[in-house]
């Protein structure tokens, strides 16, 4: 794909060359999807009780995280391993703001997302100059970095006691039961996620895809690679900054500990990993991932203690493979799936079921193993 | 004074010799294959486990040793066989995922081998001893840990710049299609490349072993989590110094960033804080002069990513 063809052509939208009467109606068809879809995906944490529902919450902050994993990595290429660090500024600035100073939650949530500001900047200084691998080892080295420095002092972090972060209360709206604020993290999430797909349809969007296929194509078009970098990762960013406020809100107290490493980097590779599985250049593939990831914890949630083990390695296979066959993740391989089964119905659908099938036989059997 | 300048240079040869062997070991898949190697870690550890489980079942510890090794040759062989060898090396994210989900898959491997047992007590296999010398103490770890390693190292160098198979590898490392052309398997050369690196990994942590013996928490805790930031990313380090191309260089870097961690304890106070950052200083200083340039061609680089 050459980078031309990235800024010429608007991304491909599902039925874009039918005459527009029907694309109309596939649009209200897919919105009913949409709808249903979300509707049955905030309902998945009812049969684990109230526990689910603060998994689910968190799996939707990993969501708005994952988002900017999607935004930095997946549009625009480059290899940021330090998501988490700037959800934790994020949280940190919340507590400070929150719990130091008496500030509501909502004015909170944008200072955070401020606050990612000038270390995305300069983790931009610095990808100006380096490429791919570099720029991985650069993220990962500044996330050991700052959890050893900032998110040991005392000033930022509330010393051991941390900073506590009411969840917020909207006249007769009370957020502070796990149900509730897990539909407000829900909530949250789909509008970032709409936000992120139309970045992803927008000049912008386009320059971001140019750049990461080819740099100096990109360039000669007119395109600023320096300045596009830069945006992606501030956008990107300051999603996860909003993450860490929801995450501060969500745990309620919060400390530097889980942001200081090795805990961090490997809460970082996690999410990355979880957004790979999904589909690392769509929105949709955060969303995905962080589902997954709410599957597994709720899995493991009350299982044997070597149930984690075993869905270590099953994930990690299944990570392998996906990225192998079908380097689009999950959200991918289902569009792959559906046009197969529109050429070849009972083939197609024949594969889709044996997959599910296989899938949930070998998800059964580890927990019985586990047992 | 001095006597603590000598006693901590030995601590610092130490950890370089350790974080040396790390780097080796990345560069030399990196340079050889193009990935960037995140499940080294992951899989000398399974040298450890095997090695726990041997001197559990009583066998003598210098033997054990011996025979764990080849478990993480295996092991990082056996991961470019049936996992890196079709990637593509354009797509160095994908790799650096891949990488994550090997490391996913061995640790997780690790852990659960370990699972049935609680290893909270860890054999050393090196004798732990305090000689007195001079009024310096120098711990008989430190001592065999910095010069094994040193010694090892050496031997590689030698191996890689002398032997047939060492010279393939760095002619497939150089021109992989001129490589090809002059009657040099490919896959065989990558698949050694994982091999020996996972080794030298392997030992490395086999080497830090004798040093965390009694660690509370047992082997996981000393093993799993708590080395990331102590050891590998000091090892990634060590390795750009040679531009993550250059071998000798590496092992250099292994010394400079073991030395100047434990030589900064007897710095006066505003600069011995930066002790636990000063790695990421090292690395983004390291990153900003571009040392890969110093060692390699642009020609070079552009294969290692194409």
């Amino acid at each position: 794909v050459s980078a031309q063809a990235a800024v010429e052509t608007a991304p491909r939208r599902e039925g874009s060359r039918q005459p527009p009467a029907s694309r109309a109606r596939r649009l209200t068809s897919k919105h009913l999807a949409v709808v249903v879809g979300l509707a049955l995906v905030s309902l998945l944490p009812v049969p684990f009780g109230d526990y689910g529902f603060f998994l689910g919450a968190y799996a939707a902050i990993y969501g708005m995280i994952g988002l900017s994993v999607v935004v930095v990595t997946g549009y625009s290429g480059l290899i940021s391993l330090m998501p988490y660090t700037f959800a934790g500024i994020g949280a940190m600035t919340a507590g400070l703001a929150v719990g130091s100073w008496g500030w509501p939650f909502w004015l909170a949530i944008p200072l955070a997302a401020a606050a990612t500001v000038p270390f995305a900047l300069l983790v931009g200084m610095a990808s100006v100059r380096l490429r791919g691998l570099y720029l991985a080892l650069a993220t990962l080295t500044l996330s050991n970095a700052l959890g050893e420095t900032l998110f040991r002092s005392e000033a930022v972090t509330g010393g051991g006691a941390g900073w506590n972060i009411p969840r917020p209360v909207v006249g007769p709206i009370d957020f502070s039961s796990d149900v509730s604020f897990y539909f407000l993290c829900l909530a949250t999430l789909v509008v970032l996620l709409w936000m992120a797909e139309g970045l992803r349809s927008s000049r912008l969007g386009r320059a971001m895809s140019a750049v990461r296929t080819n740099e100096v194509e990109a360039q000669a078009l007119g395109v600023n690679p320096y300045k596009t970098k830069l945006v992606a990762l501030l956008i990107g960013s300051m999603m996860a900054g909003v993450g860490g406020a929801f995450l501060g809100a969500l745990l309620v107290n919060v400390t530097g500990t889980p942001f200081r490493s090795p805990v961090v980097e490997i809460t970082s590779l996690l999410l990355v990993t979880a957004v790979a599985i999904g589909g690392i250049d769509r929105p949709l593939g955060a969303f995905v991932g962080a589902l997954t990831l709410f599957v597994v914890q709720a899995q493991v949630f009350g299982g044997a203690a070597s149930l984690q083990a075993y869905l270590g390695i099953y994930t990690g296979v299944i990570l392998i493979l996906l990225l192998h066959l079908n380097p689009d993740g999950l959200v991918g391989l289902a569009r792959r799936l559906r046009a197969l089964i529109r050429a070849r119905p009972a083939f197609g659908s024949g594969v889709t079921t044996a997959l599910i099938v296989g899938n949930v036989g070998i998800c059964w059997l580890i927990v019985a193993v586990a047992e | 004074v001095t006597a603590a300048i000598v006693e901590v240079t030995f601590f610092g040869l130490a950890a370089g010799a350790v974080i040396g062997l790390l780097a080796l070991g990345l560069v030399l898949i990196y340079r050889t294959t193009g990935v960037l190697n995140l499940a080294h870690w992951a899989i000398g550890l399974l040298s450890v486990v095997a090695y726990v489980f041997l001197t559990a079942g009583g066998v003598p510890a210098p033997l054990a040793v011996i025979v764990a090794l080849p478990v993480s040759v295996i092991a990082g062989a056996a991961a470019y066989r049936w996992v890196f060898r079709k990637m593509s090396r354009s797509k160095q994210i994908l790799a650096i995922l891949v990488a994550v989900g090997v490391a996913q898959v061995y640790s997780s491997l690790a852990a659960l081998t370990l699972r049935f047992e609680q290893f909270t007590r860890l054999e050393p296999w090196l004798p732990v001893r305090d000689w007195r010398l001079l009024g310096v103490t120098v711990r008989s770890t430190d001592l065999v840990t910095a010069l094994t390693g040193i010694a090892v190292a050496a031997g590689f160098l030698v191996w890689f710049r002398r032997a047939r198979a060492g010279r393939a590898l760095r002619a497939v490392a150089q021109n992989r299609e001129a490589a090809v052309l002059a009657g040099i398997d490919e896959d065989r050369a990558s698949m050694l490349a994982w091999g020996i690196g996972s080794g030298l990994s392997a030992l490395a942590l086999l080497l830090v072993l004798p040093h965390v013996a009694g660690t509370q928490g047992g082997l996981l805790t000393a093993f799993d989590v708590s080395p990331l930031g102590t050891l590998l990313i000091p090892a990634f380090g060590a390795a750009l110094v040679g531009g993550l191309v250059n071998l000798p260089m590496a092992l250099a870097g292994g010394f400079v960033f073991g030395l100047s961690r434990e030589l900064l304890i007897l710095a006066p106070k505003p600069w011995s804080d930066l002790r636990p950052s000063i790695a990421a200083i090292l690395i983004v200083i390291l990153l900003l002069l571009r040392t890969e340039r110093l060692f390699a061609s642009e020609q070079e680089l552009e294969a290692l990513e194409s």
